[in-house]
């Protein structure tokens, strides 16, 4: 292996990084909205679309996101939806690690203590201001480790998006390694890359949750 | 002028009856005790006066806000039964303290939130509130950094701070250890001197001695009996009451 093959590659690495860290980054936010309102939804027990948002979560998790890449790119072409592969992969990472935040929502507000609620409400708070001021703040606290694994999950699994051509992390070592026929070194570097990026956002939320506990500490 | 009045009040969990026609009506200033033994229905009273638990049948009224049962959940009930519970302090055995929030951040947060009062003006009257209930160098330290006595008298001033017609303290210091007793339960001697209308479910024998007006005995989800202490506890007529008297000394 030579240094000079790393130095060649890493340039072009990092800018698939970039592409890496675009789908993670949008598709935690699609996440988030789609986890948190199927949450609220199931708490709140809407007629209908509970049991949308229940099936969804259902089949979601029931079946393999490459699975699910697969059917949004090559299956929805056949009636009539054709997405590029980028906006493919987003749909499909955000609708997956959607589901899986959903059920930390909801579990996260559930965990909270009822007396919480009952507190807010004795006081003459509607169910809304209850949720919005005293319930959702500290569930939020209590997600926080469960969001931190998905989010991460995320990050790794932008890495199957490659086999529609997307040319993130994983596609572009591998279109290198083509050119090099350096395997070890490529996928070792790829892999590094991995690690650190989730090293760092595992740090951030870390600290995020020791910020959010300080009422804990005595 | 009575403050409270309650007729015929049901409550069922299932087929399970819990409260089987209960009547009361409580005077402006008046502190009345309640006392039976555990299942008697007591608590459950209670948490049916603020609607915290919605009671089969019955009528009851706090001040001007009077709720009957079996009214369809609409947003005008919902509303009455929010302009009721302003009116009623509440406070829980567990505290219920928001963890999240210092001791004057959880006396401003009903302020705040449901008379919109301005954060400045929320800060002074939860600051004179803390200050009330002997915690006035405490307002900064979350729940977790209080004992539950101060736990308590936090709740307690959080009852306070909506300005409410009277008090409903459901077993308010029966998760406390036996020395930090006292102290909430002077909190509530001294509003009871203020002329607070309160209705308190308790075991402490002495202190309903001391402060109550009147001793109501519930079982089986009725009211036994009721009178001045003295006369409750010294010459009961019920002989249900006289048993749990017995136990309890």
């Amino acid at each position: 292996m030579e240094v000079t093959i790393i130095i060649d590659s890493l340039p072009s690495l990092l800018k698939a990084t970039i592409m890496t860290l675009f789908l993670s980054g949008i598709s935690v936010l699609f996440a988030l909205v789609i986890g948190f309102s199927t949450a609220l939804i199931r708490i709140l027990k809407v007629k209908i679309l509970y049991e949308v948002a229940s099936i969804y979560i259902s089949v979601i998790r029931g079946t393999p996101l490459l699975v699910q890449i697969f059917v949004i790119y090559y299956g929805l072409p056949q009636i009539g939806i054709s997405l590029d592969p980028i906006s493919s992969g987003i749909m499909a990472l955000s609708l997956n690690a959607g589901a899986y935040l959903s059920e930390s929502f909801r579990a996260s507000i559930l965990a909270v203590d009822r007396g919480q609620m009952e507190a807010a409400i004795s006081m003459g708070m509607t169910y809304g201001q209850a949720m919005r001021r005293i319930i959702l703040p500290q569930s939020l606290r209590i997600a926080i480790p469960t969001l931190s694994n998905s989010f991460i999950v995320l990050v790794k699994d932008t890495s199957l998006v490659s086999v529609i051509t997307v040319t993130e992390l994983l596609q572009m070592s591998s279109l290198i390694i083509a050119k090099t026929f350096e395997p070890l070194t490529i996928y070792l570097i790829a892999a590094a890359i991995y690690w650190i990026l989730i090293m760092f956002f595992t740090t951030l939320l870390d600290k995020f949750e020791k910020r959010s506990s300080k009422h804990l500490v005595r | 002028m009575n403050v409270i009045e309650v007729k015929n009040l049901k409550k069922a969990f299932g087929d399970n009856p819990v409260l089987d026609g209960v009547d009361l009506t409580v005077n402006k200033s008046e502190v009345v005790v309640i006392m039976g033994p555990s299942g008697s229905g007591k608590s459950t009273f209670l948490r049916c006066l603020t609607y915290l638990e919605e009671p089969n049948e019955g009528m009851i009224r706090i001040g001007p806000h009077e709720l009957h049962t079996g009214g369809k959940l609409d947003r005008k009930r919902k509303k009455e039964i929010r302009e009721l519970r302003k009116k009623t302090g509440f406070v829980f055995q567990s505290f219920n303290l928001f963890p999240n929030k210092t001791a004057i951040e959880n006396v401003m947060e009903g302020p705040l939130t449901i008379y919109g009062v301005k954060p400045g003006e929320a800060r002074e009257l939860a600051e004179s509130l803390l200050v009330k209930v002997g915690l006035g160098d405490r307002c900064d330290h979350y729940p977790s950094q209080l004992s539950g006595g101060q736990q308590q008298r936090v709740a307690i001033a959080r009852a306070l701070s909506l300005n409410p017609t009277v008090m409903l303290y459901d077993e308010p210091t029966s998760a406390l250890d036996p020395e930090l007793v006292r102290e909430v339960l002077q909190v509530i001697k001294e509003l009871a001197e203020e002329g607070m209308t309160m209705v308190i479910v308790t075991h402490e024998m002495n202190f309903a001695r001391d402060v109550a007006d009147r001793v109501i005995f519930m079982d089986g989800g009725v009211i036994v009996e009721q009178g001045n202490p003295k006369d409750v506890f010294d010459h009961p007529k019920e002989e249900r009451t006289r048993r749990f008297l017995t136990m309890a000394e």
